[in-house]
C-alpha cells in the first residue's frame, strides 16, 4: 500500500459529502479529490476541490486524467414531494457518474441508500434482508428516486462487473448535527403516533453512517448491506429515549388527515417529515451481513444514539455558545461504554488495511 | 314479588334540610346513602364496639398466627426483590397520612371496606406494632416501585428484546388470560411433559373459535405448568399488524408476525414457536363444522421445521370451537369491514360488543409426543412430496389427538 489511491466524493458540498471527505483526507493512503457544483460551505484542508455538475459529460475524462480508483457517489437532493428536478438530478446523475467510471476504468462505487426502500408494510418480516424485494413508498420522493437507484444498481451489476460496487442502505440517521426526516420528526415536544401501533424502529447514529461509507472505500466490500445501529426499538422508547411525548392519533383520521393536507398542497402543515406507513408498520433490515461480511460494528448502539441525541436537543433550547456537557454522566458512560467496545473489537478485526483505519476512525 | 314488604322512605334529612325522597333498605330506617352517615355517628356516640359482621372476626389465636405468617412471607419476598430498600422511619401518624393520599385510589365501596376494616382491627387489636410496621414496608415499597415504573417507561428505560417482547407489559395483562385460563375455561392441560425444558421446539396447534383466544390459552398453559415456564412464541397471521392495539399488544406479548424468515430465526434462537397451520380457514370455521380440521396450509411450518431441525409437538384444543356460535359467513360485509371474514352468530353482530362475550365452555390441552424432525437429509425442505407426506402426517395425529378428547367429553360446559 505505499502509493496513494486516488478518491472522488461527489456531492462533496452536501453534508454527508463534506463529513466522509474530511474523514478520507486525514488517511495518508489517500488523495482526495471533490466535486460539487456548489461552492464548498467550509473549506476542507488536504481535499482536492473541484466544481462541476456531475452530469456534465466530461465527467469521465476527469476521472481518466485524474487516475480516479475509487468514487463514493453522494450527489442526491433529498426531497420530500416527487419532483422532477430532483428525479433528473438523482437518477440521471447516478447514471451519469456510473457511466463516466465504467468509461473511466474506476475499480469500486460506494453509495449511500436506505432501507426505507424495502417498504413498511404489514407482511414484513422482523427483519429484512438484503434481498427483499423493493416495495418502498412512490410517494415520498427521496424513498421512490432511491428505489430507482438500486434498480440501476442492480443492472450495473450486471453489465459491470469488473468494478466492485458497493450500497450501504442506512436506517433512520440521528444525531447532533444531521438533518434527516428522523431528526425532524423528533424536533417538537409531542410527536404524532398512531393510537395502539407501536413498531420496531432501528436508527444509526449519524458518525456511524460516515464510519460505514469510509470503511467500504479503504476495504473490499461488494454487495448491497443493511447498516444500522445494534439494537431495535419500539417507537413509543424511542421517543421516550429522545426526551420527547408521543401524542396518539386514530390511525384513520391521520390518514384522512394527511391526504387532505396532502391534495391541499399545505406543504408547510403536513410536517410530519415520515410517512404514516412507516411508524405503522416495521421496517427493520437484517444487519447480520454488515456484521460477517462487512466485518463492520457501529460505535452506537440504537439507545446509545438516541441518548446522546437527547442531550443535544435538551441544550439546544438555551442561549448557549457550545453546548455545554460537562455534567452529563450518562453521555460520558455512553461514551466510555462505546470505546471499551470498540477496543475489544479490534484485534478480531483481520485486514492488511489495519493500520491505516486507526486514523480512519479516531473521534 | 308480592310478598316483598312494603317499603318505607327514609327517614333522613338531606343536606337541604328537605326530607329523603329514597326508599329506605330492608331492615333499616335509612336509605342507602344516609344509612351509613347515621349508623356511624350513632356509633361514636354511644362508643360502641362496631356492629355485627366484624365480630366474626374477632381474634382467634390461631388466625392471629396464620395472618402473622402471611405477612412475614409477604415482607420476605419483597425483601428479596429489593434488598436495599428502607422505608422512611414508621410512625403511626404516617401511615394514616398514607392511607389518606393513596385511599382516592380505589372505587368507593372499597375504599369504604378498607376503612372500616381498618378500624375494626385497632379496636379489637387483632394486631400488634410489629404487623403495623410490615404493613407500612408493604405500602411505601408498592409506592415507591410503581413511581419507579412509571418514570422509568416515561424516560425510555426499560427493555424489549429484538422481537419486541416486553416483560413488564406482559405481566401487566397476564392476570386477565390468568383469570381467563383458570375460572372462565378452566383449562384442562396434559402431556405438558412432552415439551423439553430448552432448546428450538414447534408446536402445531388446531385453531377455532372466531378470536384467536386459542391461543393465548396454549400460551398460558406452558407459562403456568411449564417446570421452565418457557414462553410461547406464537406466529400470528398477516392480517392484526394492520388492526390497532391489537398489533401493539401481540409485538410486546413476544409474538410474531407468521413469515418463514421469522419463523427460522425463533427457532435457530432455540425459542419455543407455536404455529396454527389452519390459518383463517381454521379459527374462522362453522359451527357445523367444529372440530373438523381444515387444510394445514401449504406445509410452511414443515419446511421451517425440517431447516432447523425442530421437533415438532402436536397439539389438540378441545372447547374453543364452542366459544361462540358462527352460524354463517357475511362475504360482503368482510369486504365492507376489510376482515378476512365476517361470522355471523346469534349474538354477533346484532348486539354489538356483547357479541365478543365468549361463552365459558370447559376447554382441553393435549400436548402430544414429539415428531423428530432431525431423521431427514438437508435438503428436505425442498422435497415437495416430503413436506405434503409430513403435513398431512401432523394434521391426522392433531385429528385424532381431538377425537380422541371428544370422545371423552361428556359436557360441553362442565367438561
Amino acid at each position: 500500500m505505499a502509493e496513494t489511491k486516488v478518491v472522488l466524493v461527489t456531492g462533496v458540498a452536501g453534508y454527508w459529502g463534506a463529513k466522509v471527505a474530511a474523514q478520507l483526507v486525514a488517511n495518508p493512503g489517500f488523495h482526495v479529490l471533490g466535486i460539487d457544483q456548489e461552492k464548498l460551505e467550509q473549506e476542507i484542508k488536504g481535499l482536492d476541490f473541484i466544481q462541476a455538475d456531475i452530469r456534465n459529460p466530461l465527467l469521465g475524462e476527469l476521472l481518466k486524467s485524474e487516475g480516479v480508483d475509487t468514487v463514493c457517489h453522494l450527489a442526491t437532493i433529498e426531497s420530500a414531494q416527487p419532483n422532477e428536478a430532483a428525479f433528473d438530478f438523482n437518477i440521471m446523475g447516478t447514471a451519469k457518474v456510473f457511466g463516466a467510471c465504467a468509461q473511466a476504468g474506476v475499480k469500486k462505487i460506494v453509495t449511500k441508500s436506505t432501507t426505507a426502500v424495502y417498504g413498511a408494510h404489514p407482511t414484513n418480516s422482523a427483519f429484512l434482508r438484503e434481498e427483499h424485494p423493493l416495495k418502498g413508498s412512490t410517494t415520498y420522493g427521496y424513498t421512490r428516486d432511491m428505489i430507482e437507484i438500486e434498480a440501476f444498481c442492480n443492472g450495473f451489476r450486471l453489465q459491470v462487473p469488473d468494478i466492485l460496487l458497493t450500497v450501504l442502505r442506512f436506517p433512520s440517521i440521528v444525531g447532533p448535527t444531521a438533518d434527516t426526516p428522523m431528526t425532524r420528526f423528533l424536533k417538537e415536544p409531542l410527536i404524532p403516533v398512531l393510537l395502539g401501533f407501536d413498531p420496531m424502529m432501528q436508527v444509526i447514529h449519524e458518525d456511524d453512517v460516515t464510519g460505514a461509507l469510509v470503511n467500504a472505500i479503504v476495504n473490499d466490500v461488494p454487495g448491497i448491506f443493511n447498516v444500522a445501529a445494534e439494537g431495535v426499538v419500539p417507537l413509543s422508547k424511542l421517543i421516550a429515549l429522545a426526551g420527547k411525548i408521543p401524542l396518539p392519533v386514530f390511525h384513520l383520521f391521520a390518514y384522512w388527515g394527511a391526504s387532505f393536507l396532502g391534495s391541499s398542497k399545505m406543504k408547510s402543515l403536513s410536517s410530519i417529515p415520515i410517512e404514516l406507513d412507516y411508524i405503522r408498520y416495521a421496517w427493520v433490515g437484517d444487519i447480520a451481513r454488515m456484521r460477517d461480511e462487512m466485518q463492520f460494528m457501529p460505535h452506537y448502539t440504537a439507545e446509545e444514539a438516541l441518548r446522546e441525541f437527547a442531550g443535544y436537543q435538551r441544550m439546544s433550547i438555551y442561549k448557549t455558545d457550545s453546548a455545554n456537557l460537562a455534567y452529563d454522566e450518562e453521555r460520558l458512560r455512553d461514551t466510555i461504554e462505546r470505546r471499551r467496545r470498540a477496543a475489544e473489537r479490534k484485534p478480531t478485526v483481520t485486514g492488511e488495511n489495519e493500520p491505516e483505519m486507526e486514523g480512519v476512525f479516531d473521534e | 314479588m308480592s310478598d316483598e314488604p312494603k317499603r318505607i322512605l327514609c327517614m333522613a334529612l338531606t343536606q337541604s334540610g328537605n326530607p329523603c325522597k329514597k326508599y329506605a333498605l330492608l331492615g333499616s330506617d335509612y336509605c342507602g346513602v344516609h344509612e351509613k352517615a347515621h349508623n356511624g355517628s350513632h356509633r361514636e356516640q354511644t362508643g360502641e364496639e362496631p356492629p355485627a359482621g366484624t365480630t366474626d372476626e374477632v381474634p382467634d389465636e390461631e388466625m392471629r398466627h396464620s395472618l402473622m405468617k402471611e405477612l412475614d412471607e409477604l415482607l420476605e419476598r419483597v425483601r428479596s426483590l429489593a434488598p436495599d430498600y428502607t422505608p422512611p422511619p414508621f410512625s403511626a401518624h404516617r401511615l394514616m397520612e398514607l392511607v389518606e393520599k393513596n385511599i382516592q385510589k380505589f372505587s368507593p365501596e372499597l375504599r369504604l371496606g378498607i376503612l372500616e376494616k381498618l378500624r375494626g382491627s385497632i379496636n379489637s387489636d387483632l394486631l400488634d406494632i410489629d404487623t403495623w410496621k410490615g404493613i407500612w414496608y408493604m405500602l411505601n415499597y408498592t409506592l415507591e416501585y410503581q413511581g419507579e415504573i412509571i418514570k422509568r417507561r416515561m424516560t425510555g428505560e426499560y427493555e424489549t428484546d429484538e422481537w419486541g417482547l416486553d416483560m413488564e407489559y406482559l405481566n401487566t395483562i397476564r392476570p386477565f388470560f390468568d383469570f381467563m385460563y383458570t375460572k372462565y375455561w378452566r383449562v384442562e392441560t396434559t402431556g405438558i411433559e412432552n415439551i423439553p425444558e430448552n432448546g428450538r421446539t414447534m408446536l402445531v396447534v388446531n385453531h377455532s373459535g372466531q378470536l384467536p383466544w386459542d391461543g393465548s390459552m396454549v400460551a398460558m398453559a406452558v407459562m403456568r405448568e411449564h417446570p421452565s415456564q418457557r414462553l410461547v412464541r406464537t406466529l400470528f397471521a398477516t392480517w392484526f399488524p394492520t388492526l390497532p392495539f391489537f398489533s401493539e399488544m401481540f409485538v410486546k406479548c413476544g409474538q410474531v408476525l407468521a413469515t418463514e424468515d421469522n419463523g427460522i430465526r425463533l427457532l435457530e434462537q432455540d425459542e419455543l414457536v407455536a404455529v396454527y397451520p389452519e390459518g383463517y380457514k381454521g379459527v374462522g370455521k362453522l359451527f357445523k363444522e367444529r372440530y373438523h380440521l381444515a387444510r394445514f396450509g401449504r406445509g410452511g411450518f414443515i419446511k421451517m421445521a425440517l431447516k432447523t431441525r425442530s421437533p415438532i409437538i402436536p397439539v389438540s384444543v378441545v372447547g374453543a370451537e364452542e366459544t361462540y356460535v358462527s352460524l354463517t359467513k357475511s362475504p360482503s360485509m368482510a369486504k365492507l369491514t376489510g376482515f378476512p371474514y365476517f361470522p355471523l352468530s346469534p349474538t354477533f353482530p346484532w348486539l354489538g360488543l356483547i357479541g365478543f362475550i365468549p361463552i365459558p365452555t370447559k376447554w382441553y390441552i393435549d400436548f402430544g409426543e414429539p415428531v423428530a424432525m432431525d431423521c431427514y437429509e438437508d435438503e428436505a425442505a425442498n422435497d415437495l412430496m416430503l413436506v405434503s407426506q409430513l403435513t398431512d402426517q401432523v394434521r391426522n395425529i392433531v385429528q385424532e389427538m381431538i377425537y380422541k378428547r371428544l370422545s371423552m367429553r361428556r359436557s360441553v360446559v362442565f367438561g
